[in-house]
Order: C-alpha cells, then structure tokens, then sequence
C-alpha cells in the first residue's frame, strides 16, 4: 500500500522554528510554512492541507484566534497547537472555541509531534470518509426510495390491468372459453400482485421511521375485515373491541400487522369447515393494546409454530409465501410490541399481540 | 342499483385501463354515458366546456393519481375551485393503483374524494359505493 500524501502546515512567527520543522519532516510530509497567520491563510485558501500547526505566541494574531478565526471556513483540517508557555486559559480557549486536536510544548520532541501528526491525518482521513459515506448512504437511500416508490407505481400499473382483463373476460362469460387458461393466468396474476405487495410492505417496514398517529381499533378493524372478506364471504367474523382511551402508534405498521393476520386467519381456514370463525378482541389500556387474533383454522403444527416468523419459511401443505408473519414480527420489532402464538390442529389458532401505546 | 341515467368521467393517462374499466362500467350498466378524459387537463377542459349547462354536467368521476405532467392531486386542487353547485352535483372518488401509504392518506383525507378505489376495478365495488352515496348522486 502506497503511503498516502499528507500536507501539513505550519505557521510560527520565527523563522528558525520553521526551518527545523522542515528539516525534521519534510521526508514524511509535503510540508507548507508561513510567518504569519495572514500567509497560513493565504496557503490555507489555496491548498487543501489536512494537519495545520500554529504556534500560540505571535505577533498581531496568536494561534488560538487564528484557529478560531478558521472554525467556519476550513472545518476539515486538523489543529495542533504549539505552545513554549502553559497558558491555561488559552488552551482552554482553544479546546473549547477553536476545535484543537492536540497541544504540544515547545521544544517539541521530534517523535512525539510525529506521532501527533500521523494521527491527526488519520482523524482527517476518519472524519473525511465518515463523510463520503453519509453522502453514498443518503444516495442509495434516496434510490432505494425512488425504487419503492416506483414498485408501487410503474411495476404493480400494469399487472392490475392484467387482472381488470381477466375480471372483464369473467363479466363476458369467457373465462371457461379457452379450457383453464384464463384461471392460470389469474393465479399467476394474483400471485405476482401479492408478492410486489408484500416486497413493500417489508422494505418499507425496514426503513420508516415510526410515527405516531391517533388510532382507533373499531375503524380499522372494520376496514380490514371488508378488505380481506372480500375474497371469502363464509368466514364468520365476531369482533370485540373495548377502547375508551386514546391510542397513539405507527399507523403504516400496525396495519400491516393486523392486515396479515386477519388475511391469514380466512386463508388457512378448513375447507370442509361449516362454522368458519375468526374472534378478534382488542384491550386498550393507557399503556398498551392487547390483541387476540383467533381462528379455528387448520392450525400449525407444532413443529413449525418455532419457525413460522422467519423469512420464506412455508409449510409442505399450504402455499404460502413466507413472508407474512416474517413482515408481521419485523413490523412489531419496530414499534416494541410483542406476539405469540398458540395452535392445534383441533382449535385452531390463536396469536396475541401486544402493542405499546406511545399516547 | 343505481339507474342509468348519469354520466361518467374517467380520468387516466393509460388507454389501456381507460378500455378496461370503459368496458367494465359499461358492462355493469351504472352510468348511461362514459366519458374518456387522457389527462387531468382534458378533464378540466371537459367541465369548463360545459359549466353553462348543468344538463351536461358529469354525475361522477373516476380519477387516477399518477399521470404525467398533472397528476390526480393537482387535478383535484383545480377541481375544488368549480362552484359550490358543480361540486354538490358531481361526486368523484379516485381509481389507483397505488400502494404508497402517502398517496393512499393523502387521497383520503382529501374532502372531494369519497373513497380511494383500487385497481383494478370491481363492479361489486363500485356499485357499493354509487349505492352509498346514491342520494348524493341523485341518480
């Protein structure tokens, strides 16, 4: 690895000081002097140096408020001041106004301010790649969001034209005409819309910043069950809801969290079930929402009930895409809530939630 | 269900969801008349041509959110300033296929849009909400 070049200045009113600095460094370093704090400034505009030096003691500006005097204009480099006096007040003057790195005494000790150098540039170079990493990560945050955005928008646009054909060949009674075509096509369709829906909600889950809105369980319930029921008219739905108290939460994610549950408590039904029922309740207190999501659905096995909030895990039996309760458990993850799930293959299900309420 | 005796504008810069959804309304039978709008501005200009002749005035319209140069949101800013009278007359609700938790918010809790109707377009849907707000409609 080549050594990186690293410019220092210097500045000391006596012209001595600056020949031996140069003498002792100027193998190491690109070494820039000035007389004066006016010519250090002068090099100062004109050359990107990363470890500047300042004597304190000199005439008309000393080292301290020539530091000072740089705090706006030449943020990145680094200060070191040498100092031939302990001058307390002016070294705290200088830690606290002038963003001082380090001080040394004079005479300095060749070694000692060598090291000193040597980590300064690494503290520039430190704070410099701290920089063009925030502006790389605010880039790819910001297309990460242009891409999002354009999944919900551009790539989804089309499918659901797809799949307005596909309703209009039904509304035309075409659907049976070309054998099991058309419901090939559908389910296809259906599944690429759910996959593209559930992509979004899971990047979107991972990089919102939770807000806090005011909630109210009845609506939102309401509105998700005419949602997901939908697709399944026999499922039988008893709700009960006792909320007297404010409840302030991530609007965006408990959506989610409730839309999937619910979504998935009418999809794993029993097919020969008479009774199909989903039992929602919901508890709001000052501190927290608890919520039960009850199905006497076909259950999970026991064996699974460990595993069924990790990413793409899906049962032999039932295609799901295994990101549902993924999403589910990420999107509690980030508001502090809580879930656990109980099931047998007699009962059905039963997940419990709790939600803090941020009010 | 609603009779057919009113008009209809849709609104969307897609010709292809422009047939569908044509085809569809006209299949259900909700709305007498259909009238295709490519843009929000044809749109606007439809109204203004008839703002003198309350007979001709839409009954309802389907708008759709991304468009290119005026989008749903910036058609619906123009659109609030139409008389108090126009705008009792025409009811309107937004036809998208957006999944963006901002476009959704913002669409619904704009006071002019009477629901946020996703793509793709189910007669059942529609008729649900024509019948809701059928008094409204007057038709």
């Amino acid at each position: 690895m080549s050594t990186p070049t690293v410019r220092v200045l210097y500045i000391d009113d006596e012209e001595n000081n600056l020949q031996a600095f140069r003498a002792s460094f100027r193998r190491q370093y690109e070494i820039y002097t000035a007389i004066s704090a006016a010519e250090g400034l002068l090099i100062m505009q004109n050359v990107d140096v990363h470890v500047v030096i300042a004597d304190q003691k000199m005439p008309n500006t000393t080292g301290v408020e020539f530091f000072k005097s740089i705090v706006e204009t030449h943020p990145d480099p680094i200060r070191i001041l040498l100092t031939g006096y302990t001058d307390i007040e002016a070294l705290a003057d200088a830690i606290n106004h002038g963003d001082i790195y380090r001080y040394i005494t004079k005479p300095w000790n060749d070694l000692e301010l060598h090291n000193s150098i040597k980590n300064a540039y690494d503290a520039y170079k430190a704070k410099i790649d701290l920089r063009n990493k925030m502006t790389e990560l605010e880039k790819t945050n910001d297309e990460l969001n242009r891409f999002i955005y354009s999944i919900s928008h551009e790539l989804r646009a089309p499918l659901v034209s797809v799949i307005g054909i596909i309703n209009l060949v039904k509304m035309e009674d075409l659907y049976h005409s070309s054998g099991e075509y058309w419901s090939l096509i559908e389910t296809c369709s259906n599944k690429l819309d759910y996959y593209i829906q559930k992509t979004l909600q899971y990047y979107k889950n991972t990089k919102d910043v939770p807000d806090h809105s005011e909630i109210e369980f009845e609506k939102l319930i309401g509105e998700l069950i005419e949602l997901h029921a939908y697709s399944d008219k026999d499922t039988k739905f008893n709700v009960n809801i006792n909320q007297n108290v404010k409840f302030v939460g991530d609007a965006f994610r408990i959506e989610v969290i409730l839309s999937n549950l619910i979504s998935n408590a009418i999809k794993y039904q029993k097919s020969n079930e008479p009774n199909k029922t989903v039992n929602i309740e919901i508890d709001v207190t000052e501190h927290q929402a608890s919520i039960n999501i009850n199905d006497n659905g076909m259950g999970i096995l026991k064996e699974h009930l460990e595993k069924i909030f990790t990413q793409f895990f899906k049962s032999k039996m039932h295609h799901g895409s295994g990101l549902g309760l993924f999403i589910v458990k990420e999107a509690l993850n980030k508001i502090n809530g809580t879930i656990n799930v109980s099931s047998n293959i007699e009962d059905g299900t039963t997940f419990k939630i709790t939600i803090p309420n941020a009010k | 269900m609603p009779n057919k005796t009113g008009k209809v504008l849709l609104i969307d810069d897609n010709d292809i969801d422009l047939k569908i959804n044509y085809k569809i309304i006209k299949l259900s039978g909700f709305f007498e008349e259909i009238v295709l709008c490519q843009s929000g501005e044809e749109g606007i200009d439809y109204i203004n041509k008839h703002l003198n002749e309350p007979e001709l005035w839409p009954d309802f319209i389907l708008l759709d959110i991304q468009m290119p140069e005026m989008d749903g949101f910036e058609f619906l800013e123009i659109y609030k300033n139409f008389s108090r009278e126009f705008l009792d007359h025409c009811k309107l609700a937004i036809l998208s296929s957006t999944l963006d938790f901002g476009d959704i918010k913002k669409a619904e809790a704009n006071p002019l849009v009477l629901k946020l109707l996703k793509k793709p377009l189910y007669p059942n849907e529609l008729q649900t909400l024509l019948h809701k707000h059928s008094t409204l409609l007057g038709i």
